[in-house]
């Protein structure tokens, strides 16, 4: 069994760790800064948050005194008047610590969100704005954890994280000057043992965090494990291996539940050190303490608000351990947010960045000039490309798959910039225009149709409040005004495959575009819904300049030119007729489709 | 309402079976875990009573009275006390928690168990996202109710149990001035509850709209480009986000007064037991009350904020769990739709014994669940050794029929039969030994090159055999399928770890890869579902070639798109929308003019001759 061609589970469980750590390249302290940049933005929950708990610290703190003060100055000298007046004093102390507590949470809960809203945006738009390139090399599932995910976890760590840890820490801090203060020897004795729980929490929290992390990564082989399973459970029936595979998945479940159990280990160890010294600090209090009140140099009142203290200063101690990994998970999420942020977008990542311009009316020339590209390395899909396209022409591109005839569109697009060569746009520069001017004015009908779920309103005119007199015509043009009022499902797999193509194309056409692609689905059609797609062809393209993409060679024989590419090359050029007569791969691909 | 409740208990008891079972199981644990944990609250009575002892023995005695003694003794029993404490904390958490972690880890292995051994149809039909959502989200809520949710439930119990006594023992007046507020405090958690929890599933279903949209952007990012979208998007999902950031607020806001209400009334007690406790103090002396009950309510009144807010914690577990069971319970009902039947006519089965022989009788099929009729009564006897091909367009229904051979969907007794035994009656594991499936989609496992291609023979290495005996079988099925040399050239060779993390091969390599996977099992039927499209022409032809001139060949049936592949098959089956029409030898099919096979044949002619064409058009780089 212990073959070395066999890839063991714990090296299944490594990779896995790999894999968590890619996104990972800020340091702690990075994360944090940008973090609380972030947060100043939004100072007004933040400070009046962090009043709010110093305020509310004061007030926790006062209540035993005040209740020591009661035994001393009012009960013992059996003063009804100094009762009622510290009673008040009491409960106004407690109505702050209670107001301050609602508000302190409220407040940071508003902050939380604030930022997480804006991180969530911000990354969001980020995403939309990286490059192709880039989209092609992280799969989408990976990108939409960091947006829910990741973004959950900084969440997280605002709502409960934050506010635990500063008034914890507030708290501690307080009620350590409030013992100091009320009788400095005695407050040394009783903390005589805080030094040591300090130094076991930073001990017992290190091993915490690492305990959780380890059990973490356990959990996330052991998903991967059975997504993957999930997904090829059809292999794993064929070729009978169920069981083996469950044993496998138990094997990372046990060693999964092992891990829990050892971070469960080490906080069920963590958790006595606290009622220990709470314990010693106590009983030291009631010896040395109750001694010196039998002296008469320690008044019953004090000794009565160092129990309280002491009571009150070991429990924050191990909430801050305790939330402290939550602080960890949640800064963990905001660097792998923030390394994202960081990838370069696409307006970044090319060169030329020349006064890009808006475009203001466009004639619709395109000129390939000598363009090579490759979507990688040296594996040229274009090789010293060059066409002219004159405005208003209609152009057909005909090609086998790898030809190179969707990459051109590609490049018009934008989506890529070629690395030799250039195109130009009415005489100018691709790369001069705005980015997103350019987009938004060539209407483009993709080969794979997307559409998105919502009304069918929204998906024609993009979320548009209102559908305009232009677009009513473009749906009775296509008869399509049935549609109206209908909701699609994500995908739009609510509709036949026909119905779909018919609204991305419709879609295209409420732009108004300057310039028209289309590069035609591959999949089959039925005889009627081809009929009409081929008549909004003809209309859409009417007086545009347009680029059709033809898997059916019917789609462009009216085309005024047809370019037919092959291996990245222009082969052949003219009208329909002129093709037929050359007798070269035109002519064969049209006997083979006629067939 | 009393005719509704015998079936709502009823319910109750179903969902919370998990619970039960667990507790039930490991009740060893949980045991000690209990014990520990009375033994924790029962002794969190006394502190109070020490804290009452020294402050009585501080005002009422002197030090000549030796005080000073008691005091030892008080603050040693203190100690003793946080000791015995500990101990027992370290041990509730070690087996109550533990206990709940392997109750956690036993439902999901249960929950695994079970989706392996249902049918290929579960899984075309539920999404995975939200099976994985089960064995995850759901597990964890059935853990939590009995790891957190018992235990927070049985500690707020015992405090409540033992707390007001030891407070009545000292002082009845007290403890009912103290306690007058707490049945507020039910009320403020039930009210909020309600609140938070209406809120929190329009959060919930908020937060999935935006996933939803975050990630049909990501798919659709060519779309979003294309028609330069990026504003419109971003305008929604910050419209989203608002709405997701209000609804979290509104929750918030109430939210966030349910714990310091509930202290607040507590606090209130405080009061009064600063007026009332106080003002006896100074009316009567220590006559009522002494100075030590009075400090030991002062703690007594904080101990009770705990359990108050615990039995809300528990009940937000359970509820949560409830639903939980609900789902899995779900799961477990399914059945698998395959079902082994006996097989009481059957010879004992020898490896490699198989004859191969398949006869189809009128086979009639369509998916469960779907009323479309995919196979409309195909009749088809194919001898051993026999190489059968099966053309047709996409909905003709030759994949349908090669997925039914292994059994992938259940078929009706009398249909298809192997050696002349229905495949109802084989043995599940034997026939898909035999059978030799190879599917369009190829899916290979992050797991080692030489692992993948001897997914098949685990019965061996299981049964002791090392992997280098198999290394030949492994080598020569890599040769048959012309994948042999490329694994060769990767940089471990066999031991390269494949998938998502791995090493990633063309679409050509893995299909080559996936058939050596089929044929390393040496399977007496090798079925072939277009298996071999993304492999180059001259490869494909050298793989058939190698296939067809093994010594002892086995029956083969193969389904494709190219002439190539199927027309030096001894028999080739021309399918249309569920039903043969065609039959007969390449030459047979191809001299009908006008038929679906001689389209096929003329077109396939016409592709060829075009691709010949090309590759004359291509200049050498």
């Amino acid at each position: 069994m212990s073959s070395p061609h066999l890839t063991s589970l714990e090296s299944f469980l490594e990779l896995e760790e790999k894999g968590q750590k890619r996104f990972q390249t800020l340091s702690l302290a990075q994360s944090i800064l940008r973090l609380s940049r972030l947060i100043l933005k939004h100072r007004w929950p933040f400070f009046g948050g962090a009043f709010l708990i110093v305020l509310g610290t004061l007030a926790a703190v006062l209540e035993p005194r005040i209740f020591g003060y009661a035994i001393d100055e009012a009960i013992l000298p059996g003063r009804w008047d100094r009762l009622k007046g510290t009673g008040l004093v009491l409960f106004l102390a407690i109505g702050l610590r209670i107001f301050s507590a609602i508000q302190q949470t409220y407040l940071f809960e508003i902050l939380g969100q604030r930022v997480t809203q804006d991180l969530r945006l911000q990354l969001f738009s980020h995403l939309e704005r990286l490059s192709l390139t880039t989209h092609s090399k992280h799969p989408p599932g990976r990108l939409l954890t960091r947006v829910t995910n990741d973004i959950a976890a900084l969440g997280e760590m605002f709502s409960s994280g934050f506010v635990s840890m500063f008034c914890n820490l507030f708290l501690v801090l307080g009620v350590l000057v409030g013992l100091l203060l009320l009788d400095f020897r005695l407050g040394l004795i009783s903390l005589s043992v805080f030094p040591v729980l300090v130094g076991l929490s930073i001990f017992f929290s290190k091993r915490l965090i690492r305990a959780y992390q380890d059990s973490r990564s356990k959990l996330s082989a052991l998903n991967a494990f059975l997504a993957e399973n999930l997904s090829g459970m059809k292999i794993v029936n064929l070729f009978n291996r169920q069981t083996l595979h469950f044993e496998r998945f138990d094997r990372l479940n046990h060693w999964y539940a092992d891990a829990q159990t050892a971070s469960v280990k080490v906080y069920a160890l963590f958790q006595p050190t606290i009622t220990l010294s709470a314990g010693v600090s106590v009983a030291l209090v009631m010896f040395f303490g109750g001694e010196r009140t039998l002296q008469g140099s320690l008044k019953l009142g004090v000794l009565v608000t160092f129990f309280s203290y002491l009571m009150a200063l070991f429990q924050p101690v191990r909430e801050i351990a305790d939330k402290w990994n939550l602080f960890l998970s949640g800064m963990t999420a905001a660097e792998r947010v923030f390394s994202i942020l960081d990838w370069p977008t696409e307006m970044e990542s090319h060169e030329v960045e020349t006064c890009a311009r808006p475009i203001p009316s466009l004639m619709g020339k395109i000129q390939f000039e000598n363009v090579w590209f490759a979507y990688q390395g040296e594996n040229w899909i274009l090789r010293d490309f060059s066409i002219e396209i004159h405005p208003g022409e209609r152009v057909g591109l005909v090609g086998y798959t790898g030809s190179g005839k969707s990459t051109l569109i590609h490049l018009l697009m934008r989506f890529y910039d070629p690395q030799k060569g250039r195109i130009l746009l009415d005489g100018r520069d691709l790369r001069s225009y705005d980015l997103r001017s350019l987009r938004a004015s060539i209407g483009m009908v993709q080969q794979e149709v997307f559409l998105f779920s919502g009304t069918f309103e929204e998906n024609m005119t993009f979320w548009k409040p209102s559908v305009d007199q232009r677009v009513h015509n473009i749906l009775s043009q296509l008869q399509f005004e049935h549609h109206l009022g209908k909701t699609l499902l994500e995908k739009g797999v609510n509709f036949s495959m026909g119905e779909r193509q018919m609204i991305a194309f419709a879609r295209a056409l409420a732009i108004d575009p300057k310039i028209w692609i289309l590069d035609e689905a591959t999949a089959h059609l039925d005889s009627e819904t081809e009929q009409t797609l081929q008549n909004a062809v003809n209309l859409a393209s009417h007086g545009k300049t347009s680029l059709l993409i033809a898997h059916r060679l019917a789609t462009v024989r009216s085309a005024d030119r047809i370019l037919v590419l092959h291996q990245g090359r222009l082969i052949e050029s003219g009208s329909h007729v002129q093709l037929l007569e050359l007798d070269g791969l035109y002519s064969r691909l049209h006997r083979l489709q006629d067939l | 309402m009393s005719k509704n409740s015998p079936p709502k208990r009823s319910r109750f008891w179903e969902e919370t079976s998990f619970l039960r079972v667990y507790l039930w199981k490991y009740r060893k644990w949980v045991g000690i875990g209990l014990g520990a944990l009375v033994l924790v609250d029962f002794l969190d009575v006394i502190p109070p009573l020490l804290l009452k002892k020294v402050v009585d023995v501080v005002t009422s005695e002197t030090l000549a009275q030796g005080a000073s003694k008691k005091l030892f003794q008080l603050a040693m029993t203190y100690f003793g006390i946080a000791v015995v404490q500990g101990v027992c904390r370290y041990l509730w958490r070690m087996y109550f928690v533990r206990a709940s972690l392997f109750a956690g880890r036993d439902l999901r292995g249960k929950y695994a168990r079970h989706l392996f051994d249902l049918s290929v149809s579960f899984f075309d039909r539920h999404r995975m996202g939200d099976l994985m959502s089960l064995a995850t989200n759901d597990v964890e809520g059935v853990r939590l109710a009995m790891g957190s949710g018992v235990l927070v439930f049985a500690d707020a119990v015992f405090y409540l149990l033992t707390i007001p006594v030891a407070m009545w023992f000292l002082s009845p007046q007290l403890t009912l001035l103290a306690c007058l507020p707490l049945p507020l405090i039910p009320w403020i958690v039930l009210r909020n509850e309600k609140k938070v929890h209406e809120r929190v599933e329009k959060i919930q279903e908020c937060f999935g709209r935006i996933s939803a949209m975050t990630q049909e952007n990501l798919n659709g990012i060519r779309v979003v480009k294309g028609f330069a979208q990026e504003e419109v998007q971003y305008r929604r999902l910050k419209e989203l986000g608002e709405e997701y950031m209000r609804l979290s607020l509104s929750a918030a806001r109430v939210q966030s007064t349910t714990g310091p209400l509930m202290d607040f009334v507590m606090s209130l007690g405080m009061v009064g037991l600063l007026f009332w406790g106080g003002g006896q103090l100074i009316d009567h002396g220590e006559k009522l009350i002494t100075f030590g009950t009075f400090v030991a309510f002062q703690r007594y009144i904080q101990k009770m904020i705990w359990p108050m807010a615990a039995l809300g914690m528990a009940a937000n577990y359970f509820q949560r769990s409830l639903s939980s069971t609900k789902r899995l319970k779900r799961v477990f009902a399914t059945q698998s739709d395959i079902i082994e039947l006996p097989s009481p006519a059957l010879p004992p089965f020898q490896r490699g014994k198989t004859q191969g022989a398949i006869e189809f009788k009128n086979l009639h099929f369509s998916f469960p669940g779907h009323p479309k009729i995919i196979l409309k009564g195909i009749d088809l006897k194919i001898q051993p050794g026999e190489r059968v091909a099966l053309v047709g367009s996409m909905a003709s229904g030759k994949s349908t029929i090669l997925s039914l051979l292994p059994r992938l969907y259940p078929v009706h007794s009398g249909m298809i039969f192997i050696d002349g035994i229905d495949i109802n009656h084989w043995p599940i594991e034997e026939l898909r030994n035999q059978v030799g499936y190879v599917s369009q989609e190829v899916y290979l496992f992050s797991e080692s090159v030489f692992e993948n291609v001897a997914f098949g023979l685990h019965h061996w290495i299981e049964k002791g055999y090392s992997v280098d005996d198999h290394s030949h079988l492994i080598e020569e099925s890599t040769r048959l399928a012309s994948i042999h040399e490329e694994i060769q050239g990767l940089e471990l060779a066999y031991k390269t770890r494949l998938g998502e993390r791995g090493t990633s091969l063309s679409g050509g390599q893995k299909q080559r890869l996936t058939l050596a996977r089929a044929l390393a099992k040496e399977p007496s039927i090798l079925v072939l579902d277009d298996a071999l499209a993304a492999v180059d022409l001259q490869t494909e032809e050298k793989i058939l070639q190698s296939l067809r001139s093994r010594p002892n060949r086995n029956t083969e049936i193969v389904a494709a798109h190219r002439i190539s592949t199927v027309k030096d098959s001894d028999r080739i089956v021309v399918l249309n929308e569920g039903e043969i029409i065609q039959m007969g030898t390449h030459p047979q099919l191809a001299s009908q003019r006008g038929g679906i096979y001689w389209k096929f044949y003329e077109k396939q002619k016409m592709r060829e001759e075009l691709e010949s064409y090309q590759n004359e058009l291509t200049p050498s780089y």
